[in-house]
């Protein structure tokens, strides 16, 4: 029963085209409905996200099945087929699976590791459940592409690490301090990007946040919005001395955090760390701060330099993860062959059992008085005839199973044997 | 028997010394799962050798300097498991291991000596209470000092600005510098009431506090690097980079004092 997933990525096509083939939930279930129903495929669920829409799915003949799928979504959106057309990509069987499974990891995202991914896999999964397209061997890849993802997620460290400017400051932050709870923060300068810094701070229990700005009305804006206080610009300097993390962001010219002032803010720390992050350009904070015991200063620019480095460290681990999904697929298709041929043996042992059961009891009846040597010779004879017959049926059928051909030799062995139907 | 023990000890720590370093590397989970084995492995090897120490001997397992650095080797071990899953610190490890390695293959290296030998000193419990005391406070600062080193290595890298092993797979620096300063505050005391008993009982042994003997001189001197540091940390604000110096120089002074008690002649033994 071969399993397939055509589609198309953000890879393969351009965002124009991804734009215009994403489709709602209401259109997903009527177009799924509408594909089920032709008969093309046996299963089938559709995800479709900003940067890709699949169709996986059971079919006979996939590439019809592909077609089929495609033509009604596009009439669906009114867009060309023949523009879609090679776009598209077709994975089939253990490809297939592999996509599915790296798809659901996040290894396959534009931004490697990102975490919306598999809740929008889930959400198309439970969308295609209710509208009945699942079927059992869909069921299983999706089960098992969640526990892979799942795995992934916990035995790599994916994503782990912060991938843009704001959340490696939160990060660092969490290097320096021993949790962020009750860490109160300044913000100095009240522009967007260090308001997002700071609610990320607080979402990690950063408290209480205090407002500098050198337009006062500003400043209390901007309190107001992070349940903070405004305090006047030239109390920032006893500010300084009362908070963890210093978060600047002002057009000023020249930095209005010098040096000198800090060293002398810092003798009243009693060595608590003070936690400069300087997304100014040009800089608020004098660099030399740096120097000072205690005191730790990232620029706009060191801020990138940890994003690059995290982002080679998400590399590294997407390469593990890469050979976590390679094991797991292998020991999934295995699987998945063993399923299709192995109810197929066990009623083929058990037909030609009963068959010999059948056959050994009337020949004994026949002989009531037989010695018990006698007996067991029958019986022995039966077996070995039986089990010689079904060797090179099962042999082959297990061969095939490997070779990914089980399912036209499990169809031959059913019919030859009248299988499924009562002896 | 005992022999054989000991040596499935050395080597299961060596194993784990390995594993921890390459953990910091590699970072792959299993290496660090195999390196917790391997300690475990090593400690429970450990563990059965020194019981068979006390039923053979039938005195506790101090009585020759190697036998009561083994001792705090195992006490460092025990508590490097536990702290490491307690306190979800997995690379802490790769800091304690070469060193518990470092001491074990001393103490196996050094010239086992008999009570027989040592004579007259082992009459008298406080001469048990002053080793026991002294190991512990060893051991407490055995963790002093990869807390330290941690830190020292953890600040470097936040100085420099590029994230790197020790970036990842450390903890931050408050919990690092309180990791330091509460093993201080822990083996301090340990250490001087283990020398104070020592000190008196040398008077009523050997008539006098300070007869020469290599590694009582040298265990005063790292004595009071820990006592000034401590002082330091509790009123001059002394903290961070510069009392984790002071927390390796500390060490220092007294792998050297081991050293000497291990390989110089004198009182404790060799």
């Amino acid at each position: 029963m071969p399993l397939f997933i055509a589609g198309l990525n953000h890879r393969s096509a351009p965002v124009g085209m991804r734009e215009q083939l994403a489709v709602e939930d209401d259109k997903l279930r009527e177009l799924i409905r509408d594909v089920h129903a032709t008969g093309a495929v046996r299963e089938a669920v559709v995800i479709s996200t900003c940067n890709r829409v699949e169709v996986y799915a059971i079919a006979d003949a996939p590439g019809e099945a592909r077609t089929a799928v495609f033509r009604r979504l596009c009439q669906h959106r009114g867009v060309d087929p023949g523009a879609v057309e090679p776009l598209l990509y077709t994975h089939l069987d253990d490809e297939a699976v592999r996509h599915a499974f790296r798809v659901a990891s996040s290894l396959d995202s534009m931004m490697v590791g990102e975490p919306q991914i598999l809740g929008q896999v889930k959400d198309a999964f439970a969308l295609a459940q209710a509208c009945e397209t699942v079927g059992p061997t869909l069921h299983t890849l999706f089960s098992q592409a969640f526990a892979v993802a799942k795995k992934v997620r916990t035995e790599t460290d994916i994503a782990r690490h912060a991938v843009s400017v704001s959340f490696a400051a939160v990060e660092l932050a969490r290097k320096i301090f021993a949790g962020l709870t009750g860490r109160a923060v300044l913000l100095v300068g009240a522009g967007k990007m260090s308001e997002l810094a700071a609610k990320h701070l607080v979402d990690q229990g950063a408290f209480p946040i205090y407002v500098v700005n050198r337009t006062w009305s500003r400043a209390q804006e901007m309190a107001r919005a992070l349940a903070g206080t405004a305090v006047p610009w030239d109390e920032l300097e006893a500010a300084l001395g009362a908070v963890d993390i210093v978060v600047t962001s002002t057009g000023a010219t020249a930095p209005v955090i010098r040096r000198d002032r800090v060293q002398q803010v810092m003798h009243g720390r009693r060595g608590r760390p003070l936690f400069f992050i300087d997304i100014a350009v040009p800089r608020d904070v004098e660099p030399d701060v740096q120097t000072l015991d205690d005191v730790y200063c990232y620029d706009i620019d060191d801020l990138k330099q940890v994003v690059d480095a995290n982002l080679r460290e998400r590399a590294r681990e997407a390469q593990r993860a890469e050979s976590l999904v390679e094991r797991e697929v292998a020991k999934f298709s295995a699987r998945l062959r063993d399923v299709e041929v192995v109810p197929t043996i066990v009623s083929l042992r058990q037909r030609l059992e009963s068959i010999r059961r059948a056959e050994l009891e009337r020949a004994l009846a026949r002989v009531p008085d037989a010695a018990p040597a006698t007996r067991d010779a029958m019986e022995a004879l039966s077996s070995a005839i039986v089990n010689k017959i079904l060797h090179a049926p099962i042999t082959k059928l297990r061969e095939s199973s490997r070779a990914g051909a089980g399912r036209s030799w499990t169809t031959l062995v059913q019919e030859l044997f009248g299988l499924g139907r009562t002896p | 028997m005992l022999a054989l023990l000991s040596n499935f000890t050395l080597i299961a720590y060596a194993c784990a010394t390995g594993l921890a370093l390459a953990y910091l590397v590699q970072r792959e989970e299993i290496v660090h799962r195999l390196a917790s084995l391997a300690t475990l492995a090593g400690w429970i090897a450990h563990s059965i050798a020194l019981i068979a120490l006390v039923v053979e001997s039938g005195r506790p397992p101090l009585a020759s300097l190697s036998q009561a650095v083994s001792t705090a080797v195992w006490v460092v071990v025990a508590v490097t498991l536990l702290v490491e899953r307690q306190y979800r610190m997995p690379a802490l490890g790769a800091f304690v291991m070469p060193v518990v390695l470092i001491l074990s293959l001393k103490a196996s290296a050094a010239k086992p000596a008999t009570l027989e030998q040592l004579g007259i000193a082992f009459r008298g419990a406080w001469v048990w209470v002053h080793i026991a005391l002294a190991m512990i406070g060893i051991a407490a600062f055995v963790l002093n000092f990869a807390g330290a080193v941690m830190y020292l290595l953890q600040e470097r890298q936040l100085k420099a600005k590029r994230p790197g092993t020790f970036y990842y797979r450390l903890p931050d620096l408050q919990t690092l510098d309180r990791l330091t300063y509460r093993t201080l505050a822990l083996g301090f005391p340990f250490l001087t009431t283990g020398l104070i008993l020592g000190a008196l009982w040398a008077r009523t042994a050997w008539g006098g506090v300070l007869t020469f003997d290599p590694l009582a001189t040298l265990s005063f001197l790292a004595w009071a690097v820990y006592a000034l540091t401590l002082a330091g940390r509790a009123v001059a604000g002394l903290h961070g980079r510069r009392a984790a110096y002071f927390a390796v120089l500390g060490f220092g002074v007294l792998v050297l004092t081991l050293s000497a008690g291990f390989f110089l002649p004198g009182r404790h033994g060799s």
